[in-house]
């Protein structure tokens, strides 16, 4: 016969797919042993680094699944939006039932008491003990509700209901913070930028390498490092210039952990360093001409003569063993007709190969000091705090908080006495309720019982 | 001042060695004068581990760098061992059940007895550190540790002592509640001290997450526990269950204190300015 039965259909099997708490657990566990791999696996790298630790083939399949950047790869992201559909739908679902029970009528809530968990017997008939019953019912719980059953009369009364919506609180929480996540993912960007002091900064660099313009400029007034008396660095500080159109418009100081902020966006003091000015070198032609020449950074140098000079790389000190111990410069030099041409440059009065039929020599570097500043713009963050209160907030209406149900049910004992007997149910913390019982007992007129 | 600090911090430890004696002794013998001398030697070595803490802050401060002592691996420890002693005895004041002190205190004595073999030097904070969140977010981080190194305890004791046999006892079903109520106290600290933690990070790196081994784990663990709540709520998941459940839990708290700093160093540096 079940045979016959029709299956359900598509869309409603999906639902159920998502709405089950097996899901949830599975997807739980999965990002969890997911991010153990991203934390063995190091993350980020250059392709160097992988072939050099898993050999080619170990870097190839990193490569095709994503595992140097697991935590923004498509699977990881896509586990995660299956967690927050599974979140909606389990919620959704679950909304439904809560809106059931905190909307059941309380007359018919005491038409169907539990079984008593306590029970004696007072003096005086039902009726007269009704009062003193309700007033103590409504007082330790909350309104009550009146119904009548063979005779006895049963009084209901309920406290804690909105504790229910305690985890839907939670699960939104959950859902903001990744709405915080993909807002910043998708209108934020983030970046550094080197300024020497004294110079003036209009762009920045994005984490991709591209440059993007700030739309005012920064200008870097003074750079200092403090030291406690053994040595250790105690503060990094930047103080710094907001300009629009040249015209300064804010000061701001940046230490580390108190960035600074103008027209939304961030700026943190990260890292600072020399970085090279100028070099000079002398050009020595194999006929032993020399020429002193002064080379700055970052630009294409134009030299007398027509021909052209740029530093590509530069390292202020570097060691081959015996060979050298010095500065070395890459230097990329073209004559006025001819085809530009990479050079090494050493320091003079040492026996290094070389790669043309020019040899440069380092004859004095001057270097700037530098401020290294990481920058952020990110409207999502907002709801990543609202995210976190919330959550929270919801953690301690979910577990901290009980929706608790009581029920007296007042019968003629005889002899002109009455029978109390009190029940209760509740969705959480049954020791919280045992004490409410206890108490409300205890007040009633039940003989004094110790909790266990 | 500093030397006095570390002398009671020595003395504390073996004060925590003793009591875990002294508990042992209660379990084993169903003695109740060595369950007062337990719970008075536990006492006292609070008292004193307080004592030495604040002799440390006081200590760092005429050194000329003060700042609250929660800023490096031994000074975690010492304050790791103080929340653990502290969250036991609360539960001991509340159920009178000893025995889960000679699960729960030796925690306290190996995580004092790791500190000893650190340098106790008093060192001064890097620019880094220099925050108010250091305090909040260390102070939420630890509590949240020591919830569930003594839900971790109560799991062993669950097992240890065979409640599983019977798990409707009103002993195996306090113990069941025991776990559950610390696992939560942990719980929603570890949520504090994540986000305290971002708050901070977002002002000190521009970031609020990203993915650093040690959060990524912190994370690990959140979703380890998040689990077991589920399972709890959701499929009534309790005893034995729950005990190797926060057994578990634990050991990725474990990971998340030690094992990342141990094992996956190199991998990030928390040192700014490169």
């Amino acid at each position: 016969m079940s045979q016959d039965q029709p299956r359900k259909p598509m869309a409603e099997r999906i639902w159920d797919f998502f709405a089950s708490v097996k899901l949830s657990f599975f997807l739980l566990l999965l990002l969890a042993v997911m991010s153990i791999a991203g934390t063995l696996i190091p993350q980020k790298e250059g392709a160097a680094a992988y072939v050099r630790a898993y050999g080619e083939a170990g870097w190839r399949l990193i490569s095709a699944i994503g595992l140097n950047d697991l935590y923004h790869a498509p699977w990881f992201v896509l586990i995660m939006a299956l967690l927050a559909a599974n979140l909606v739908i389990c919620s959704i679902n679950r909304l439904s039932l809560t809106t059931r029970i905190l909307g059941k009528d309380p007359v018919a809530e005491a038409g169907s008491m539990r079984k008593p968990k306590e029970s004696f017997t007072l003096s005086g008939e039902p009726a007269s003990n009704l009062d003193k019953a309700r007033q103590v019912l409504e007082r330790l719980v909350g309104a009550s509700a009146q119904a009548q059953d063979q005779g006895r009369t049963v009084l209901f009364a309920q406290r804690g209901g909105w504790s229910r919506f305690g985890v839907y609180v939670v699960h939104t929480s959950v859902l903001v913070i990744m709405a915080g996540a993909l807002v910043g993912n998708f209108w934020g960007y983030g970046g550094y930028v080197n300024i020497p002091v004294g110079s003036t900064v209009d762009h920045i660099i994005l984490d991709n390498g591209q440059a993007r313009p700030l739309g005012f400029s920064l200008h870097l007034d003074k750079f200092n490092v403090a030291f406690y008396p053994n040595g250790m660095p105690s503060e990094y500080r930047s103080e710094v210039t907001f300009l629009e159109g040249g015209k300064p418009v804010q000061k701001s100081t940046l230490i580390v952990n108190d960035p600074a902020e103008y027209k939304g966006i961030d700026f943190y003091q990260s890292s600072y360093g020399n970085d090279l000015k100028t070099v000079e070198v002398d050009l020595i032609r194999p006929d032993g001409a020399k020429q002193r020449l002064t080379l700055e950074a970052r630009k294409i140098n134009e030299l007398p003569g027509g021909a052209k000079a740029a530093i590509q790389g530069w390292r202020e000190r570097v060691q081959m063993g015996a060979m050298y111990d010095g500065p070395v410069a890459r230097i990329l030099y073209q004559e006025a007709k001819g085809e530009p041409q990479a050079y090494t440059a050493f320091k003079p009065g040492v026996k290094m190969p070389q790669s043309g039929p020019l040899k440069f020599e380092i004859v004095k570097v001057q270097t700037e000091a530098y401020s290294g500043l990481q920058v952020k713009y990110d409207p999502g963050v907002w709801f990543i705090w609202v995210g976190c209160t919330l959550m929270v907030i919801g953690f301690f209406i979910a577990f901290y908080f009980s929706h608790r149900k009581v029920w007296l049910r007042l019968s003629p004992a005889g002899q002109g006495r009455t029978k109390l007997e009190i029940a209760g149910a509740t969705n959480k913390n049954r020791q919280g309720l045992a004490r409410l019982i206890t108490r409300l007992s205890h007040e009633l007129g039940g003989g004094p019982k110790k909790a266990e | 001042m500093e030397a006095l600090s570390n002398q009671i911090l020595v003395a504390v430890t073996f004060t925590f060695l003793a009591a875990s004696v002294l508990y042992l002794c209660h379990w084993a013998f169903k003695s109740k004068a060595f369950g007062w001398a337990a719970s008075g030697v536990t006492w006292a070595a609070l008292a004193a581990l307080t004592l030495a803490i604040i002799l440390r802050w006081v200590a760092s401060h005429q050194m000329g760098i003060g700042h609250a002592p929660f800023s490096n691996l031994f000074e975690s420890l010492v304050f790791f061992a103080w929340t653990i002693a502290a969250i036991y005895l609360i539960i001991e004041l509340s159920t009178w059940m000893r025995t889960i002190g000679s699960f729960a205190v030796p925690l306290a004595f190996l995580s004092m007895l790791y500190a000893l073999t650190l340098d106790p030097a008093i060192k001064p904070l890097l620019p880094a550190l220099k925050s108010n969140w250091l305090i909040a977010h260390v102070i939420t981080c630890f509590l949240g540790y020591a919830g569930f190194a003594v839900s971790a305890a109560l799991g062993a004791m669950y097992l240890a002592t065979g409640q599983s046999k019977d798990p409707a006892s009103p002993r195996a079903l306090v113990l069941d509640n025991l776990i559950y109520q610390t696992v939560v106290v942990g719980f929603i600290l570890l949520t504090a001290g994540i986000v305290t933690g971002s708050i901070w990070a977002n002002s000190a790196w521009g970031t609020y997450w990203s993915w650093d081994p040690k959060e990524t784990w912190s994370l690990i663990t959140w979703l380890v526990y998040a689990s077991l709540l589920h399972s709890r709520f959701m499929r009534g998941w309790q005893g034995k269950r729950m005990a190797v459940f926060s057994l578990v839990g634990f050991g990725c708290v474990l990971f998340t204190y030690f094992g990342v700093n141990l094992l996956l160093s190199g991998l990030h540096s928390y040192a700014t300015g490169k």
